[in-house]
């Protein structure tokens, strides 16, 4: 019997089986993931007025690149794009310059380059030889558009130019751990976690020009820094883990006060980390703790906070660093829900949970524009 | 010729009783007084004496008796002819009493509306009212000469006090000129917008001038607390403000033509006392002759601004300052010394002895400004270098020099591209640079 229905398969049915079975390999790529259509999440929550959105998220290089269709008549086994997608293991410090996300994958190690608009993902190029990262913590980038990491197992800051060739290092000699760094048109600033204090090096001839930032007197200086922020107009600003504060300093060590105290309070800090400055003087500050960011205006005072809230999306998962831009704004603007103008883009890293970086929009409802609709940008995005 | 004659006979046959009836009241010295009367009620005039009264005895006159009555009583007598009043919100009390002759003589005055007084009607309502609040140094218009029923009605209105209209129109129906320039006012002093005038005017007498219901500036300050409040401590006050006149001397009081009810602009005004010669003794510098041609002003002043760094009322500071700052030549820096320049001016410009950000006078990183103000000995006050309302000279540095006793101390101060120099009258030729630090050259 089962040799007769063999034969009989063989016989007239093996050439119409074929096709099925070719026909339901290819279909295969037609099914699409359905994920769940959430509306836009705002900061502070109603019935305040939203001054931040939460705009999108990059998991992957899925989350950036062009989507490749899976869908072919032709290429008959296994979803080869999966293959391509390129992971962001541990990210830590993010940096955003001339339209692009430079992103420190702490796991891999490597730079993560991400190119919103051009949709492009890549590595950094000279992460070979010389230029091997081994543990990238934080990044800057300058006007020319040179790359500078802290490598915090190197210990020391490795400098790459703007197409990501190994240019050279600093700091070998005199840093301690590093953790963070900020650089303008002649020096660099490199944040010493273990020295709690900040390493001001000549751009040009890599040597130290001073150590500024310690406890002098009686007037409070860093403390067990993790991070750093510098306001471009000569100011820069540390996060403290050793006080739970923020130290303001000037680019020649005047330190000119700060703000903060531990406490889970509006305000207080836990474990404050990345740090970053935006228009109008206001200080952005991630706390890994409250796992929220806190915005204060130049006079210190607490604006609000966002991502710590239950929401269907946005909540931040042990949040690192932060950076905060005005650039490519009209980019940004296609996630926005329908009349909240995006006047500033902040970018989060989250150490834990699928969100690799979280991307918010700082700005307002326009007049007569309702909060409730869906986001058509999100829609559009998923 | 037949029907006109029948019709001139029968008016005579109506017209002759009544003036025999009137003749017959009205003399033979009997009421001989209501015939002389300039003004007379028209039925009494008109002899109609018994629209009024009435006889109630078989004789007249009876010695020692009334033989005539009134044919009604109180204001139902009047109201046969004149209409019924005590209708609207607010009455007379005499109206409201039908007590017409309070006020009115029956038969007639020699004024008009058969009052004993005439335009001047104080004597007839200080009858009843108290002509102690009259008595004032300032007095309304129409107060001043009695003519009470200009404002108010003497009978019945539908507005408090018996006014003709709501108090703003009744002030605005005379006012009328101060009415029109208001429409077209762009700075209304908010009470005048649409609170009634006697707010801030008593509408019959004063001792203030203007009639107003308290001297100035204490009448401004029942609303302007907070200036009356900073005024009462503060250790230096504006002349003009304890001047007769005292807030009206610098604001309009009722609209102008510039913010602060300022009756020019704020420079302009400042000017019109700050740019002579004589004010004060000693006299205060003539600030219009300091900026006359100059080629800077100070930024506040560039924008029509005195009140930046003078307070219009007072202060605690001298010079009306709205922040501290030395009075003498010398004075080391110390935290909030120099706080009313450093109100504008950064605040880390004196601070710190080495700098790359606060300022452009310095020599590599040494701030300059740091050297010349915090010399513990003698501390140069900003004033030493700077003018502080206009120059010919960058940053308002001092051309025609500091007077300094009998010498005007030069600052022959030259800039270049990374730094400058000077050769004043207090050290020797030096010289700074941002770039090259002159110091180091000089090692």
């Amino acid at each position: 019997m089962q040799q007769r229905l063999v034969r009989f398969i063989q016989a007239s049915g093996v050439k119409a089986l074929g096709f099925a079975l070719f026909l339901s390999l290819a279909l295969t790529g037609c099914a699409t993931k359905t994920e769940p259509k959430i509306g836009p999440v705002f900061y502070p929550p109603p019935p305040n007025a939203p001054r931040v959105q939460f705009l999108k998220s990059i998991k992957n290089s899925k989350d950036v690149e062009e989507q490749k269709k899976n869908f072919s008549l032709f290429v008959v086994g296994s979803d080869t794009s999966t293959d391509q997608i390129k992971e962001i293991r541990k990210p830590y410090g993010i940096a955003y310059a001339k339209g692009k996300i430079y992103l420190c994958d702490m796991q891999t190690p490597d730079i993560v380059i991400m190119d919103l608009a051009g949709k492009k993902f890549e590595t950094l190029k000279g992460n070979i030889g010389q230029g091997k990262l081994k543990k990238p913590l934080n990044v800057a980038i300058d006007a020319a558009g040179n790359i500078y990491v802290v490598d915090t197992a190197r210990k020391e800051v490795l400098k790459y130019d703007a197409a990501g060739n190994f240019v050279g290092s600093y700091g070998k000699e005199f840093v301690n751990k590093p953790a963070d760094l900020a650089v303008d048109a002649t020096s660099l600033y490199i944040l010493d976690l273990g020295d709690s204090d900040i390493k001001v090096v000549d751009l040009q001839s890599g040597q130290l020009l001073g150590r500024i930032g310690k406890t002098e007197g009686g007037v409070q200086g860093l403390s067990i820094p993790t991070n750093l922020a510098s306001d471009g107009k000569g100011f820069l600003y540390t996060t403290n883990i050793g006080t739970g504060s923020i130290v303001k300093l000037d680019k020649d060590g005047h330190i000119l006060g700060g703000f903060g105290k531990m406490g889970k309070g509006f305000g207080e800090f836990v474990r404050p980390k990345g740090i970053a400055t935006g228009t109008e003087n206001r200080i952005f500050v991630v706390d890994g703790g409250h796992q929220n960011v806190q915005i204060f205006n130049e006079e210190y005072r607490l604006l609000m906070f966002f991502g710590d809230q239950p929401n269907p999306a946005g909540m931040l998962n042990l949040p690192a660093s932060i950076a905060v831009t005005t650039e490519n704004l009209e980019y940004f603007q296609q996630f926005a829900a329908p009349g909240f103008k995006i006047d500033e883009v902040i970018l989060v890293t989250n150490q834990m949970g699928p969100d690799k970086v979280s991307i918010f929009g700082l700005g307002q409802m326009l007049d007569g524009a309702g909060s409730a609709s869906g986001s058509e940008g999100e829609k559009k995005d998923k | 010729m037949k029907a006109s004659f029948i019709l001139m006979a029968l008016g005579l046959l109506l017209f002759l009783p009544t003036a025999s009836r009137a003749e017959g009241c009205l003399t033979a010295g009997c009421h001989d007084s209501i015939r002389n009367l300039a003004r007379g009620h028209q039925p009494a005039a008109d002899g109609e004496c018994l629209s009024c009264h009435v006889q109630t005895a078989a004789e007249h006159p009876v010695k020692g008796s009334k033989s005539f009555g009134l044919v009604e009583k109180g204001a139902a007598l009047c109201t046969q002819c004149h209409e019924a009043m005590g209708k609207k919100k607010v009455v007379h009390y005499p109206v409201g009493d039908g007590d017409c002759l309070a006020c009115h003589r029956p038969h007639g005055t020699a004024n008009p509306y058969l009052l004993e007084v005439g335009e001047d009607q104080s004597e007839l309502c200080f009858g009843c009212h108290d002509s102690e609040p009259f008595k004032q140094p300032f007095m309304h218009g129409p107060a001043a000469v009695g003519a009470c029923t200009r404002c108010h009605s003497p009978h019945e209105s539908e507005h408090k006090s018996l006014l003709r209209g709501p108090v703003r129109d009744a002030c605005l129906q005379c006012h009328q000129d101060f009415a029109r320039q208001l429409k077209t006012a762009p700075v209304i002093h908010p009470p005048v917008q649409s609170d009634p005038c006697i707010d801030c005017h008593d509408p019959h007498a004063s001792a203030s001038p203007f009639i107003l219901k308290n001297k100035m500036p204490e009448l401004c300050f029942d609303c302007h607390a907070d200036i009356g409040k900073r005024l009462a401590g503060a250790k230096v006050r504006h002349k003009p403000v304890e001047q007769e006149g005292s807030c009206g001397r610098c604001h309009s009081t009722h609209f102008s033509q510039a913010r602060g009810l300022l009756p020019t602009d704020e420079k302009s005004l400042c000017l019109g006392c700050h740019g002579v010669d004589n004010l004060g003794q000693p006299p205060l510098k003539n600030i219009s002759k300091q900026l006359a041609g100059k080629k800077h002003l100070h930024g506040p002043l560039e924008q029509g601004e005195c009140v930046s760094c003078h307070d219009p009322h007072g202060s605690d500071f001298f010079r009306l300052l709205t922040g501290p700052y030395p009075e003498g030549l010398y004075f080391p820096y110390r935290e909030g010394a120099y706080d009313f320049c450093l109100q504008c001016h950064d605040r880390n410009l004196l601070r710190f002895e080495e700098t790359s950000l606060y300022t452009g006078f310095r020599d590599g990183k040494q701030n300059l400004h740091f050297v010349h103000v915090s010399d513990s000995r003698k501390g140069r006050t900003c004033r030493l270098c700077h003018e502080s309302h206009a120059s010919d000279g960058e940053k308002l540095i001092s051309k025609g020099g500091l007077p300094f006793g009998d010498w005007k101390v030069p600052i022959r101060f030259e800039q270049t591209a990374t730094g400058g120099s000077c050769a004043p009258g207090c050290h020797r030729p030096l010289s700074y640079d941002r770039q090259n630090p002159v110091k180091d050259r000089q090692r």
